[in-house]
């Protein structure tokens, strides 16, 4: 007999033994102790149905429950809720320690902002992995699209009080290890790679560049300025990219030439 | 100088751009050595994700399997921190499990 069984067994013998129920019993009142018995026999298969589903429900029964109204639908919101929420510390551990006071609420928020998408998505589910891996992606999207923008909105306000009180920083043409040859060459081919920058890429791509390489703007908030989505917004840059890499070998310049050029003393 | 060049010349002449510092010109190049002519967009990873992880995690080589969503991953940061994160969130909890 299981934990479980042995507690299942143990409640079902204390309620037999309750007064009320021999009492029911006593009085030879019949319907109403089936009764009583036939509720709590219930309660113990739903119970212990929803212990044992927790882990064990297929892919077709998590649509089937969460697809339904009533109390299957409320048990799979339940489980899910538990395990989006035995996920997500693990999912931000590269980024928020579960000591700091956010931690909290934001896997509270993230939870429910979770279980909200899942039943508005429920029906793109293709079953090409389990459902719980799915869910977990999603709360994985709307956690760190939370932390980026987060991220980026103190690390902007920082910048912005930084700069008030601080010089900008040297720069890589200012390194006091180059010799003055290097130093020279590294002027030139700068000049020449921001000369192909200018006369290759557009003016969206530019802007884009500089939203996400410069400002280190997320890439959901710099689609929203660009007036895009980040799927339009990454196949600007890819083409930028692209665009770049081939004018460069036209004109002989190899990136990884550049970047050599910047690591040597 | 071919037409197109000086024609942007003689534009980027009229509009004032802001200057890329150095250092985000060389973070640009940096990534243009693994650029592929063939690269799918961050939705079509976004869709097979939850797969490729579980692949990996079962010790099937995903990155052979599925090359597109490895090269993706190589180049798109912001797709390559939720692959990261999904990942750990599949090893540790299976891990607890056992």
């Amino acid at each position: 007999m299981g934990v479980l069984d042995a507690l299942e067994h143990e409640q079902l013998e204390s309620h037999s033994r309750s007064p009320g129920f021999k009492s029911l019993c006593a009085h030879n009142n019949e319907p109403l102790g089936s009764l009583f018995v036939l509720t709590f026999l219930s309660y113990i298969v739903t119970r212990r149905y929803n212990s044992t589903n927790m882990l064990t429900r297929s892919n077709e029964a998590w649509v089937s429950d969460l697809g339904t109204s009533g109390p299957a639908r409320e048990a799979a919101l339940e489980d899910l809720r538990a395990i989006v929420q035995k996920g997500l510390p693990y999912a931000l551990s590269r980024w928020l320690s579960p000591d700091q006071p956010q931690f909290n609420s934001l896997v509270e928020e993230v939870t429910q902002e979770t279980l909200l998408r899942v039943l508005d998505q429920l029906s793109t589910f293709e079953g090409r992995s389990q459902f719980t891996t799915w869910v977990h992606k999603i709360a994985v999207r709307i956690a760190l699209t939370e932390l980026r923008r987060k991220r980026w909105r103190d690390s902007s306000l920082d910048e912005l009080t930084e700069n008030e009180e601080l010089p900008p920083p040297p720069g890589l043409l200012a390194d006091p290890q180059a010799g003055p040859e290097t130093s020279a060459e590294r002027a030139d081919m700068l000049a020449r790679v921001r000369r192909i920058i200018e006369e290759e890429l557009t003016d969206r791509q530019r802007q884009a560049l500089i939203l996400l390489g410069v400002q280190d703007m997320p890439m959901e908030d710099a689609a929203r300025r660009l007036k895009t989505n980040r799927n339009a917004l990454y196949k600007l840059l890819h083409d930028a990219r692209l665009r770049l890499k081939r004018r460069l070998s036209m004109e002989d310049i190899t990136p990884n030439e550049v970047l050599t050029l910047f690591e040597q003393k | 100088m071919n037409i197109r060049a000086l024609i942007q010349k003689i534009k980027s002449s009229f509009n004032h751009h802001e200057e890329i510092p150095n250092e985000a010109v060389l973070g640009f190049l940096r990534v243009l050595e693994s650029v592929r002519e063939e690269d799918a967009p961050c939705d079509e990873i976004y869709a097979r994700i939850d797969e490729y992880v579980e692949r990996e995690v079962d010790k099937k080589d995903a990155a052979q399997l599925m090359p597109l969503i490895r090269e993706h991953l190589d180049m798109c940061s912001e797709c390559c921190e939720e692959y990261q994160a999904l990942l750990d969130v599949l090893e540790k909890t299976s891990q607890d499990e056992k």
